[in-house]
């Protein structure tokens, strides 16, 4: 059953009195047990898309959807509390950035359990709220890894190093036993041990408790390893998606399968200091983009209609925007 | 903690330092005779000796003698009046202190849960009518604003009176200096009729000086406001599903005020300057008016002394106030970490 439904999600920002589409029409589904993984460069908008999804936007950008809807409820037009509801018990969102997204003033522990939820907590009293509220910060945050929790949950955010942080992070989203998790690069800045212990983390949690996440990232042999479906986005647009196996084995947009190549790990036939593939040129900034297919420019299979952009087709569960896509020739 | 306390002392005795070492050049820029200008005629024509031991010392032993002078609390004696200098600054002080506490406190009381509303609905109606008023009221001159009030209030509608501390029908024994204070203490038999009377005095000069600082506290405070709504933070907070509550007093409240303590404390000669423009217009017996007095008397013993005495209140006032406001922050030594 699809949890997250995301269809033409767009994006508009206005700078210097013209509209710029940050996102334009962007799709995407989360199923129930599902990871999914979210893959694009920096600056193709995967952000902006979990903060569409949280509703942490500044109010002056506009957001437009055919769909955004969470188990069939309209994200963007219910209720403030609903919507806080949902927010509180149902996702969870792990921000890029930790030193950013955890209050300088005030310290991990008041943090911690101020997002337990109150339906977890036992007893009559304050006291033995706060116990049993400890209990549980304590619990969580043993089992994201963080050692001498004693020490750690007393301080500031800027007094840890930043994996404590965002492990922190992690333990803060957790905390509320989410249906989704909406990771946002949870691994960045973290060392191969750490992120590994994280991504199992994370791949224990689906198994056991159900939990589907959104994983977005850039890791592509992480994601590979750990997802089950992959949505590709490039500048803004959603390029391809489908299930892992499917995409890894035959990309139908030029665009996936220039990334997968640019991943050495996923070439084991690669010869020692070879190049690697890559696409010519760079990403657009938002102040140029092109009309129509937004990767035109960079493609290597570009032809007259790619200034149309193309429309999403799919075959079975895989969907792509390419007019002139890969394999399916041979197909 | 104890490094941040000794830093803020260590700086509060160097700036201490260069004002005195500043007052006591002024005697001699000062026309005149340097040690007549430094403690005043009636002064030395009581020691004889020490214009013998003026005559052959030199600058840096002169500077040795005004320090002890000015410890011992030898501040000269005034020009006008022949009084000495000290006591009469003592008596004036606490007038300065009540007036400067009492228009603080109202436009602080006023001006920072006004600055959080408007810091809440930032770029909305009430934000706008706030921000457009508090523009007006900053650009008020105070005299123009005290001039005006004493025009309409007290000379129109003869509702508040115009000038003094305290009707001359009441006489109240000097104690602390601090007016309502000092007729709590007393025992005189119309204790009532006096604080009502000195509160009617009170009101227009109050009010005059409250009327700017409101207008800067209500500006600071919602900037930092809306600052801290921007950040990641309460957006995270926000995206956790905390209750508006919550996040206000939990996230908002403590993270917008820190970065504010700081600028008051950049507001303390602002207001000192206006409480001495206000005094001399409602003729109020502070420190103020009696150096405005004092520089059309060419007083020049009572000038230097003043000047002293109102830059070391300010110096220590501001100083504090930046030393508690870096104690309390918890982020103080946030960057003594390394960036990320």
């Amino acid at each position: 059953m699809i949890i997250l439904d995301i269809k033409n999600l767009t994006l508009e920002i206005e700078s210097n009195g013209v509209l710029i589409k940050a996102l334009d029409k962007v799709s995407l589904t989360v199923k129930e047990n599902e990871i999914r993984a979210l893959v694009g460069e920096t600056g193709s908008g995967k952000s902006l898309i979990v903060r569409a999804i949280s509703g942490a936007l500044p109010p002056q950008w506009i957001v437009t959807a055919d769909r955004l809807t969470w188990r069939g409820e309209n994200l963007l037009t219910m209720k403030q509390a609903q919507r806080q509801a949902i927010m509180r018990r149902d996702i969870a969102v792990i921000f890029q950035d930790p030193m950013a997204a955890l209050d300088p003033s005030s310290r991990l522990q008041e943090q911690l359990l101020e997002s337990v939820p109150e339906e977890f907590v036992e007893g009559r009293y304050w006291w033995e709220r706060n116990r049993s509220k400890m209990k549980i910060a304590k619990q969580i945050l043993a089992r994201v890894g963080i050692e001498n929790v004693a020490q750690c949950i007393n301080k500031y955010p800027h007094e840890l190093s930043l994996d404590i942080c965002q492990k922190f992070m992690i333990a803060l989203a957790l905390i509320s036993q989410p249906t989704l998790l909406i990771a946002d690069d949870p691994t960045r800045g973290m060392e191969t041990n750490i992120k590994k212990q994280i991504l199992a983390l994370f791949t224990h949690l689906n198994k056991t408790r159900d939990l589907s996440i959104l994983f977005v990232g850039h890791d592509l042999l992480a994601i590979s390893a750990m997802a089950h479906s992959m949505t590709v986005l490039y500048c803004g647009q959603t390029v391809e998606s489908g299930k892992m196996k499917a995409l890894r084995k035959r990309p139908l947009h030029p665009y996936t399968k220039a990334l997968l190549d640019s991943a050495p790990s996923f070439s084991p036939d690669l010869q020692p200091k070879s190049r690697l593939v890559a696409l010519d040129g760079t990403i657009p900034t938002l102040q140029h983009l092109p009309i129509g297919c937004r990767l035109g420019p960079r493609c290597p299979r570009a032809a007259k209609e790619c200034v149309q952009a193309p429309t999403e087709r799919s075959i079975n569960e895989h969907k792509y925007r390419c007019h002139y896509p890969l394999h399916l020739q041979v197909v | 903690m104890i490094n941040t306390l000794f830093r803020f002392l260590n700086l509060t005795f160097i700036t201490l330092c260069i004002l005195v070492v500043l007052s006591f050049a002024l005697a001699y820029f000062f026309p005149g005779d340097t040690w007549l200008n430094l403690f005043g005629a009636e002064f030395i024509q009581d020691q004889p000796t020490l214009m013998l031991v003026a005559e052959q010392t030199n600058v840096l032993m002169a500077f040795w003698y005004y320090i002890q002078a000015l410890l011992e609390g030898e501040w000269g004696v005034s020009f006008a009046t022949g009084n000495a200098l000290y006591p009469e600054i003592m008596r004036l002080l606490p007038a300065t202190l009540e007036l400067s506490l009492y228009a603080i406190t109202i436009a602080l009381v006023l001006g920072i849960p006004l600055g959080f509303i408007a810091g809440m609905q930032y770029h909305k109606k009430i934000d706008n009518i706030f921000m457009s008023s508090s523009m007006v009221m900053y650009s008020f001159p105070v005299f123009w604003l005290a001039l005006l009030l004493i025009l309409i209030v007290s000379l129109q509608a003869q509702w508040l009176p115009m000038s003094g501390r305290l009707s001359l029908l009441f006489d109240i024994p000097h104690r602390t200096g601090f007016i309502l204070l000092d007729i709590w203490l007393s025992d005189v038999p119309y204790k009532q009729a006096a604080l009502y009377d000195a509160l009617q005095h009170l009101i227009l000069p109050t009010l005059s000086v409250s009327f700017i600082a409101f207008a800067v506290f209500l500006r600071t405070t919602r900037r930092s406001v809306a600052d801290v709504l921007q950040t990641e933070y309460i957006k995270c907070a926000q995206t956790r599903g905390l209750p508006s509550s919550t996040i206000f007093f939990r996230h908002v409240l403590r993270n917008a005020l820190l970065p504010v303590l700081p600028l008051l404390a950049l507001q303390i000669s602002t207001l000192m300057t206006n409480v001495m423009i206000v005094e001399t217009i409602f003729s109020w017996p502070g420190i103020g008016d009696w150096l405005i007095q004092a520089i059309y008397e060419r007083d020049f013993p009572a000038i230097r002394a003043g000047m002293l005495l109102v830059a070391m209140v300010v110096v220590v006032m501001t100083l504090s106030l930046e030393c508690l406001s870096q104690m309390i922050d918890p982020t103080r030594d946030r960057f003594a970490y390394a960036r990320h």
